[in-house]
């Protein structure tokens, strides 16, 4: 999964499937089913980078769903143009984009809908769905030429 | 407000989503799409409610809340009174000194699916919005309840085949028209009131400014395609979504304090009606040539809709 | 900022209007409200107040007692102190958010003026609509009288907001016979009140932006079980803060309040249980009886509701003279033993005296109880008492015209 390494994100992303938790007895759950996103006090996310966060372990940005997935995208930095087609359509919040550029795919929360394929504007486009057992590298290796549009 | 910019898309891009993933929604629901955008259109700090439906019961299941702001669900049908019971204490806290921060910007925020619109807290709605809070009010229309398996709400189109309005041998699905959400909210006096769509991020991110920007109660209808229910792969819900908008099933326009409407979105070319229905497994039956007249009166409902709202829009009051 | 109410040492106030004055000077910052009969003057009082500068919170008329809830439990949510006032089929419109508020732990308080519930539809007092609420995770305190409704409205706020209870608190009166009775009411002068009350805590506020939080999450079979218990057991253990506050407000006034009000029980042979305006004519009942016939009888009352005092209840029939106990209930029991008397036999269970125990189910939809009638039930205890067993049907109705009905005989000696 090289090509995911360097996709940001905290130690915490993902770490737990969902139902995985730890089940505390009523001593312990929180008081009125209030839940916290952060820990302690914080900026307005809206001004701080996921890892830039101090995620609670309520947030479900440290879960994961990638067992839903049985297609996943792949992502071709060298044919992307960051137009964020697919940052802005992704129902999932999985396309990592920073300072305008499309930076890779959240596996850990990517449900392999494939939106981000179909609104992907280039020729070819820069990412393609395959089967999630798939390896990455070799998808990539062997990326489909530019397709000629066919005469109406 | 801390307005963000949507000059383009990659502006709008370097914000930092407060809409975390692994909530429980289907893959490539329209809801989060239409979420994230709303959330992404400023910077300010947010106070949102949601009713029970698809989004409520996906994004806070104990113990994790894909929130980043504040957040409350109360029931089916009142967000959009639990949203304006907070505004209404922000206001006392305000006058009184009590706040923690009181200078932080805030906005307030109501989502709900259109069963818990059109039908169910139709009743909340409506008294949230005459007694005038200062917040928007988000309708995710996906034209059923999908929550619960898919049945038919008073925002389920004619001929849609739903499990409480079936399609069968004596039946073409639903037979009552969906209700005028747009133009009831409209008929409050609403200083802002418009139908948008998450494939037109743009026109639906500048929609969402102004009704934030606005003072008072504002009410924005979503399309929100919905792949379980209207039967489509999860890949195809931004096409889905513009053949809605592009068949004029989803007219894209606002209406400005109740009387001043402007049609946001004029399609180049007007798709057929057939085009949208055929694409989804909820009409599939009225391709049969039985149920040809319905799609014929779909057609007609269409393009009389189409005609009014140019209409409104050329008179110009 | 809010003008300073002028009150006199005495005011004569009816209950409705003694409950407004105190949601006043408790300077709630958002009261949501919608209006119904007889609860109504108390939504007028603070409209008033509201009109005339003596409030500086919001004020918010909603279109129906289901969204006057809900609106209170949003604002409570965004971290101020919240009321509202309501009866009957308002409160039964409301229950779906009752137990909302509750599960929630925001310490909401609710003015009840208790009434009828349809149908047939009724306006005037009796307890439907309090026993209605009895699962849905309040604490419920009860006024006898306008006095109580102003002071115990007051508690009400101390003991919800309390940070070891942070529970919503129902402050009921009877309709009509307290609501709308005229009557001496010694008022606190308004920063009294307010200091006694005290400021406001928040707690999980959505206002505060440092720390989002969500409310009202979803849980399942693997949590919805353990946020009830921990629910339950800040309700149960509720007593002794309002054990502590009734005192603190005893050390202020020198009037005092018990989660159970006992009348002559000291050596009662026989007792009456029951709630609401009916307490005050069943004591004066006892006294006369005492009086006139010799009989001992005894009353007692539970102030709370629920948490149910079954501890004092316990220690209040645990009387070595008490041989027969009546509870009184003033609720259509809808095909079982009215509440009061299922709660109190469970409570009286492990006393040494273990009493005999018989319901009575009395003043539906606002049907008068007098102290002729009173004084009928009592002697009919002592009737039990000298047969040494119960004579009667173990569920009877007071006041009912047509043929005599009851249910359930008992073999028990």
């Amino acid at each position: 999964m090289s090509i995911t390494g360097s996709v940001p994100g905290t130690d915490k992303r993902g770490i737990r499937e969902l139902g995985g938790e730890e089940k505390v007895g009523w001593d312990e759950v929180t008081q009125g089913v209030a839940i916290n996103s952060f820990i302690g006090e914080t900026e307005n996310a809206a001004f701080l980078k996921p890892e830039e966060r101090s995620y609670s372990d309520f947030n479900s940005y440290t879960a994961t769903v990638a067992s839903w997935r049985i297609i996943k995208p792949v992502y071709n930095r060298d044919i992307c143009i960051d137009c964020q087609n697919c940052w802005v359509w992704c129902p999932d919040t999985s396309i990592i984009s920073r300072d305008k550029q499309m930076l890779g795919i959240d596996y850990d929360h990517c449900k392999g809908c494939g939106v981000c394929v179909e609104v992907c504007p280039t020729n070819p486009k820069s990412l393609l769905m395959f089967n999630e057992a798939a390896d990455n590298d070799e998808e990539l290796a062997g990326w489909p030429e530019k397709q000629k549009k066919e005469k109406k | 407000m801390a307005i963000t910019s949507i000059k383009n898309l990659k502006e709008f891009s370097t914000n930092n989503d407060r809409f975390e993933g692994a909530h429980l929604l289907c893959p490539g629901c329209a809801h989060s799409m239409i979420v994230r955008e709303l959330m992404n259109c400023t910077d300010d700090n947010l106070v949102i409610s949601s009713n029970t439906g698809c989004l409520e019961v996906s994004t806070a299941v104990y113990p994790y809340t894909s929130w980043d702001t504040s957040w409350i669900h109360i029931g089916f049908e009142n967000a959009a009174t639990a949203v304006t019971g907070a505004e209404a204490m922000y206001k006392a806290r305000k006058r009184k000194g009590t706040l923690k921060d009181p200078d932080a910007p805030v906005k307030f925020v109501a989502f709900g699916g259109d069963g818990s619109t059109y039908d169910i807290g139709f009743q909340w709605l409506s008294g949230a919005m005459e007694r005038g809070h200062d917040f928007t009010y988000i309708c995710l229309d996906n034209e059923n309840y999908a929550n619960t398996g898919g049945q038919r709400s008073s925002a389920t189109p004619v001929g849609a085949t739903t499990s409480t309005a079936q399609a069968g041998t004596h039946s073409y699905g639903k037979k009552e028209k969906k209700k005028d959400i747009v133009s009831i909210m409209a008929a409050h006096g609403s200083p802002y009131v418009a139908q948008l769509a998450p494939n037109k991020w743009k026109i639906m991110a500048k929609g969402f400014q102004k009704a934030l920007e606005t003072e008072g109660p504002c009410f924005i209808n979503t399309v929100s395609a919905c792949t379980t229910e209207w039967k489509f792969d999860p890949k195809d819900t931004i096409h889905i979504t513009d053949l809605a908008t592009d068949s004029l099933m989803f007219p894209i326009y606002e209406i400005i304090d109740g009387h001043e409407l402007n049609i946001l979105y004029r399609p180049k070319n007007v798709l057929k009606v057939e085009d949208y229905l055929g694409a989804q497994g909820r009409y599939r039956h009225l391709f049969k040539p039985e149920n040809k007249h319905v799609i014929e009166q779909i057609q007609k409902d269409i393009d009389k809709n189409w005609e009014l709202l140019q209409r409104r829009e050329e008179v110009r009051i | 900022m809010a003008k300073e109410f002028d009150l006199n040492e005495v005011e004569v106030w009816d209950g409705n209007y003694a409950a407004s004055q105190a949601l006043r000077q408790a300077q709630i910052d958002v009261v949501a409200a919608y209006p119904i009969t007889p609860s109504t003057p108390i939504v007028e009082g603070y409209g008033s107040y509201v009109a005339n500068g003596y409030i500086d919170g919001e004020f918010v008329m909603v279109e129906s007692e289901h969204a006057a809830m809900s609106g209170c439990i949003g604002a409570a949510a965004a971290g101020g102190r919240v009321a509202t006032a309501t009866s009957s089929q308002g409160f039964a419109l409301m229950a779906e958010v009752l137990y909302q508020a509750s599960g929630m732990r925001l310490p909401i308080v609710l003015t009840v003026v208790n009434r009828a519930l349809a149908s047939p539809l009724n306006v005037r007092g009796d307890h439907s609509d309090m026993y209605l609420g009895r699962d849905s995770g309040w604490i419920q305190i009860d006024a006898f009288n306008a006095q109580e409704a102003y002071d115990l409205a007051l508690c009400a706020f101390k003991i919800g907001e309390n940070q070891s209870v942070r529970l919503p608190v129902m402050m009921h009166q009877d309709g009509f016979t307290t609501s709308h009775k005229a009557q001496n009411v010694y008022p606190l002068k308004d920063d009294v009140a307010y200091k006694f009350v005290g400021d406001y805590v928040p707690v999980d506020e959505m206002l505060d932006f440092t720390r989002p939080v969500t409310h009202g999450a979803q849980t399942e079979e693997d949590w919805h079980y353990e946020h009830k218990a921990k629910q339950h057991k800040a309700l149960m253990d509720s007593r002794s803060v309002i054990d502590e506050v009734f005192a603190e407000f005893k050390k202020l006034t020198g009037r005092e309040y018990k989660r159970v009000e006992t009348y002559m029980m000291e050596d009662a042979e026989v007792a009456l249980v029951l709630l609401g305006s009916s307490v005050e004519s069943a004591v004066l009942a006892a006294k006369q009886l005492r009086e006139e016939e010799g009989i001992k009888v005894g009353v007692v009352a539970p102030r709370c509701f629920r948490p149910f005092p079954y501890d004092l209840i316990r220690e209040a029939l645990d009387v070595p003279s008490l041989k027969a106990v009546c509870c009184m209930d003033k609720s259509a029991p809808g095909g079982a033993m009215g509440a009061l008397f299922n709660e109190v036999s469970a409570a009286a269970y492990t006393t040494s005296s273990r009493p005999m125990i018989t319901n009575y189910i009395y003043g539906l939809g606002g049907r008068d109880f007098a102290i002729d009638e009173a004084k009928r039930i009592m002697k009919e205890q002592k009737a039990h008492v000298d047969a040494g067993h119960i004579t009667t049907n173990i569920q009877q109705f007071s006041g009912l015209r047509g043929p005599k009905l009851g249910f359930y005989e008992t073999r028990r000696s």
